[in-house]
């Protein structure tokens, strides 16, 4: 009833404050992906949400858009997977006890991804027990063996879990920008983060994770998503290999 | 300016119903998109009570009210959290709080509410209220741009600028909150109409917000808070001043719904199993004055061992000296009532330890630990009791 | 709820954020093998395993330590609650006050009284006492209970805790995590850490 209340919160999003040097992906240290290695990757259902900014920067949620973007971008990481040499499958749909099974961990990937951004990417902030452990590059953090009997698991190697939200500057926002600017007032038009995170479906140990909140490319279309979510799987094992032009 | 909506003297007849409706338009289907999405994981909460019999049942008194061709568009949740609430999203999600089904007192009551909610959906409610809010802070982000540059070029007269800005600020919100107070008085206009026009006596809906704000304003006495003012709108207030909705409700009922029945013992039944659940959570809410005032509208019906032993459960909880020989005193009315309730018993043995009558504090812990020798803590309680004895 | 899940891990940016600006308020190690004053000194402990202490703490007589953040698995300290105290920070003592601990409270009572303060604090209606047991702690005679409750993030946690009531002040120490991998992985360092404790 009152989603509405949490659009105005965003309100203050208006003048924007510089964001702090901070690490934006990890990898556990050991692992490797190595182009085409064969690996089947479960995607849970990736929660996406795409839609306008009004000029006071609220939240205007576009279905036709999003929907768009989820085909886009699953078939750009399909593709993506695919040059890596791994094959995406789309986890299965739950019902009952499997659901909320399911929805429990998606809440522990939820807050694991918080700590480490919390706790590991902001490197001022880090835990010490974890800064000894990073000397020799350790990303330790595991959703548990839970994982393996999780729909669709048993299928596969990995899980890999999205979220992406995109909201697009109307042009009311964008002439604000434009005049702000003019006025030495910085007006952030237009809202691009997303994260995504590897994990081993037998063990739960989170493998990579990945968090950025200014992302490019237009969600809306191919293309577009062919970008965005070349930077969501920005440093995904393996990726740096299959960037080097084929011999 | 908004003028302020003006009603009639009598409640208007529901507006016909239009069938199966769909989200019409870019905003209202990106706002449904949103919504399915967020009923997904709502079904999956741990938080969502799953009573299948509990559920069809609150989805019944929805449908006494609005009717069966109305209430098929809506999918009920009962969500464990003690506080007054209930809300109702644009694609048909109708999130019912325990805190509300253990206010009310019958079908009509809890029908009322219902109904108001889903007058909230028949008029698409959120989608306008986005609107309003998105057209009222699009002039204030101009304004937010200006008052930095103005402040910027001037520094000396920054003061000026933010008052005046302030000044703008709370008009734009001043006028969203308006808009929202608007659509509650139309949503209860709605509510009491779907009650005029069903099998239940339609007073009962201005009984829900009298008795709400006899609750706040006894929770606010024993906190020690200003007497709340019922008739003052609050600048953020999103609904309308609890005293007028409870006047206009009452004089908007149907007279001659006057002798219809509310439902009270079929509600009492239904709700039979669940009710010390609920009222325990609210006693551990830690709200003195708002858990007595419940309790005690309860007992309206007759006082019962479970509402002795809530009673004395949160005067134990508060826990002066004084309050604990009024816990004892409840607990034992609570056991005369029901000789088989032990957690009264231990309730009543802990009350009388603490205020020195040990050997009578001990016999009624013993009682405890006979009638539910598997208790939790019956280790840790059977240390309070002489061993020799506990053994026999 | 999946949304607002996600939007949380985005605002966690927020937050390190602000924490990471100021580095006086840096997490503190707390070495295996070396015996350490908590909560304000009120009593000690000797990690058998290197922990943090978190930078912020509940309320004006704890502590808190974590071995991977608040949100995994959260040790707190109540060091000497006095009698007329809430357990935790009260965010506002007038309209939201906390339950408070008591002159008379008796031991079998404490775990209503944690219950009473995650209820109150998030208003919520799914806390539940699991099991309680006596126990001792800090040398005294005291209780041991675990407990379950869904978190505003949708995330089932369990719990498990010990106190002592010593010359009228409450001692306790509680660990909370996700039920899922994170409590079973690490309730034994959580007891362990516990054993170690002493008032001298």
């Amino acid at each position: 009833m009152f989603y509405w209340l949490a659009a105005i919160a965003g309100l203050c999003g208006c003048v924007s404050a510089p964001a702090m040097a901070q690490d934006r992906s990890a990898t556990k240290q050991g692992f490797e992906l190595p182009a085409h290695s064969n690996k089947r990757i479960l995607v849970f259902r990736p929660a996406i949400s795409v839609g306008g900014q009004s000029m006071a920067g609220m939240f205007e949620p576009n279905a036709d858009w999003t929907e768009k973007a989820k085909v886009n971008i699953q078939r750009a990481l399909e593709m993506r997977q695919a040059e890596l040499g791994n094959t995406v499958i789309a986890a299965p749909e739950a019902y009952g006890d499997q659901a909320r099974d399911l929805q429990e961990h998606m809440a522990l990937f939820a807050a694991v991804s918080q700590a480490v951004i919390e706790y590991q990417f902001f490197t001022g902030n880090r835990l010490p027990t974890k800064k000894h452990d990073n000397k020799a590059a350790v990303f330790d953090w595991s959703l548990g063996q839970g994982v393996a009997k999780l729909p669709g698991a048993q299928d596969a190697d990995y899980g890999l879990f999205i979220y992406d939200k995109d909201a697009y500057g109307s042009t009311g926002r964008k002439v604000l920008q434009v005049f702000a600017a003019m006025g030495g007032v910085s007006v952030v038009s237009g809202e691009h983060k997303g994260y995504a995170g590897l994990v081993d479906l037998h063990t739960g140990d989170l493998l990579w994770l990945n968090a950025d909140v200014e992302m490019g490319g237009d969600v809306r279309d191919a293309e577009g998503a062919k970008k965005r979510v070349g930077q969501l799987l920005k440093k995904f094992p393996g990726s740096q290999i299959a960037d080097e032009p084929k011999q | 300016m908004a003028a302020p909506v003006v009603f009639a003297a009598s409640a208007p007849l529901p507006p016909p119903y239009a069938g199966i409706y769909q989200p019409q338009g870019v905003d209202e289907a990106g706002w449904w998109r949103e919504d399915d999405e967020s009923e997904r994981s709502l079904a999956a909460s741990p938080l969502v009570i799953r009573d299948e019999k509990l559920t069809a049942y609150v989805k019944k008194v929805l449908c006494k009210t609005v009717g069966n061709d109305r209430c098929n568009s809506v999918r009920v949740y009962i969500i464990r959290e003690p506080t007054f609430n209930a809300s109702m999203s644009p694609n048909g999600t109708l999130r019912v709080f325990s805190g509300l089904l253990l206010r009310v007192r019958s079908e009509a009551e809890l029908g009322g509410v219902l109904g108001h909610e889903f007058g909230h959906f028949e008029r698409r409610h959120t989608l306008q209220h986005f609107r309003s809010a998105r057209s009222g802070t699009d002039m204030l982000a101009w304004a937010t741009v200006l008052a930095s540059i103005a402040v910027a070029a001037s520094p000396h007269s920054a003061y000026a600028i933010r008052d005046n800005y302030h000044d703008l600020q709370l008009s734009v919100y001043g006028n969203i909150y308006r808009h929202g107070r608007d659509q509650e008085r139309e949503a209860d206009h709605l509510g009491i109409s779907y009650l005029n026009n069903s099998s239940l006596r339609p007073q009962a809906f201005s009984v829900v917000w009298q008795n709400f704000m006899a609750e706040t304003e006894a929770s606010a006495r024993v906190r020690g808070l200003q007497k709340p003012n019922f008739k003052a709108i609050a600048f953020t207030a999103s609904h309308p001043p609890d005293a007028e909705r409870a006047g206009y409700l009452a004089e908007l009922a149907a007279p001659e719904g006057a002798g219809r029945d509310e439902g009270a013992d079929r509600y009492r039944e239904a709700l039979a199993t669940w009710l010390p659940v609920f009222l325990d959570d609210q006693i551990k809410l830690n709200d003195f004055g708002g858990s007595e005032f419940i309790i005690e509208s309860l007992a309206q019906n007759g006082w019962t061992a479970g509402l002795w032993f809530a009673r004395g459960e949160l005067y134990r909880t508060r826990g002066n000296q004084r309050d604990l020989v009024n816990a004892a005193d409840f607990y034992s009315r609570a056991t005369a009532l029901d000789g088989s309730m032990a957690d009264a018993f231990r309730g009543l043995g802990l009350s009388l330890m603490k205020i020195g009558q040990r050997t009578e504090g001990q016999a009624a812990l013993k009682t405890y630990l006979k009638l539910k020798p598997d208790a939790g803590d019956a280790k840790l309680i059977g240390m309070m009791v002489p061993k020799e004895e506990v053994v026999k | 709820m999946t949304r607002k899940i996600s939007n949380f891990v985005v605002g966690a940016f927020a937050v390190a954020l602000a924490l990471a600006s100021s580095s006086a308020h840096a997490h503190k190690l707390r070495k295996q093998g070396e015996r350490v004053a908590v909560a304000k000194e009120a009593f000690f402990v000797t990690p058998t395993r290197d922990w943090n202490e978190l930078s912020i703490s509940a309320g004006k007589n704890d502590e808190n330590w974590s071995l991977d953040g608040r949100q995994l698995n959260d040790v707190t300290f109540f060091g000497g609650i006095p009698a007329g105290s809430p357990l935790v920070r009260e965010t506002s003592s007038k309209n939201d006050p906390l339950p408070k601990f008591g002159a008379n409270t008796l031991i079998v009572e404490v775990p209503e009284l944690l219950e009473g303060t995650y209820r109150t604090a998030k208003k919520s209606g799914s806390f539940q006492v699991l099991s309680t047991e006596p126990g001792t702690f800090l040398g005294h005679d005291g209780v041991i209970f675990t407990y379950q409750f869904s978190d505003e993030d949708s995330l089932t946690r369990k719990g498990e805790a010990r106190a002592a009531i010593i010359s009228g002040k409450l001692y306790m120490m509680t660990f909370d995590a996700p039920r899922l991998n994170y409590f079973d992985k690490l309730v034994g360092e959580f007891r362990a850490l516990a054993d170690s404790a002493g008032l001298k």
